[in-house]
């Protein structure tokens, strides 16, 4: 059986899906039982989700970028 | 390659500047990173520039195998990889302090149990824990606390949804290594949303 600090070890192989099949079992497992670990990953699942929904930057430059862009593709036709 | 992207080519094909300017929005952010994670802050946005001339000058030779942001982060890693060729091995795995940690060994028993277990968010939506500006801030604040390669895998993974194998590829750097990065990365982003949920400020 998994502790609680080794499934927090391989919590991102097992979001990633790096894990083992054997690995995957005994994660699932570990997470049937124990309702910190479920809040845990949940909560990991959170914090990734957010990251991706934090906007982006914007891009300084990017219509005089695309403006030269253009111009050396019109050039080099 | 996608019927999207294939239409989007031949824009670009024909010097449409419009095309250009979606292509930069989408892609300039992940080629940045790509850049930042080899050469550093310094050298990154030179090395982007460059990179997109590279692209425009091949832009007739592409052989849509692939999508065009995977051929565009290719070029740029080539770019930096071949005018900067520092030896960054040894700060390979650097990990440096985050504002609000990590989650350590200090969060856990000697049985392996938890010591201070996770907290309940109050929030459980991304939307509801972005629509506050000083968690944002915070995040922020996090995410320049992290070291080049640190946060430049965690950006292409998690905001670009790139394959771990493409990063691999892309940085030169192993599984192994790219997990370890992106873990650590991630459990510091973990602690900076736990503080806040808990504290209610940064």
């Amino acid at each position: 059986m998994l502790t609680c600090k080794q499934l927090v070890a391989c919590s991102s192989d097992y979001l990633d899906g790096q894990l083992t099949l054997g690995e995957r079992l005994m994660t699932r497992q570990h997470l049937l039982f124990c309702r910190n670990c479920r809040r845990f990953i949940k909560q990991l699942r959170l914090a990734q989700a957010t990251l991706k929904a934090l906007p982006p930057a914007p891009v300084e430059g990017a219509e005089a970028l695309a403006a030269r862009l253009a111009a050396e593709r019109r050039a080099t036709r | 390659m996608t019927a999207d992207e294939q239409r989007l080519l031949d824009r670009l094909l024909a010097g449409e500047q419009r095309a250009f300017a979606e292509l930069v929005q989408t892609c300039q952010g992940a080629m940045r990173a790509v850049a930042y994670a080899i050469v550093g802050e310094r050298g990154a946005d030179e090395v982007v520039q460059d990179a997109w001339l590279a692209a425009v000058r091949g832009l007739a030779g592409f052989q849509r195998r692939s999508s065009l942001k995977t051929w565009l982060l290719t070029i740029t890693a080539n770019t930096a990889k071949t005018r900067y060729r520092q030896d960054r091995r040894e700060v390979l795995l650097d990990d440096l302090p985050a504002p609000h940690g990590s989650i350590d060994d200090a969060r856990f028993a000697s049985d392996g149990h938890w010591l201070l277990a996770p907290s309940a968010w109050h929030e459980d939506s991304p939307e509801a824990l972005l629509s506050q500006e000083q968690l944002r801030e915070c995040l922020e604040h996090t995410l320049l606390s992290l070291s080049q390669l640190q946060s430049s895998v965690l950006l292409l993974r998690e905001r670009q949804g790139l394959e771990l194998v493409e990063i691999c590829n892309l940085l030169d750097l192993s599984l192994s290594n790219v997990r370890v990065l992106l873990h650590r990365a991630r459990l510091k982003v973990f602690a900076t949303l736990e503080h806040f949920e808990d504290t209610g400020q940064c």
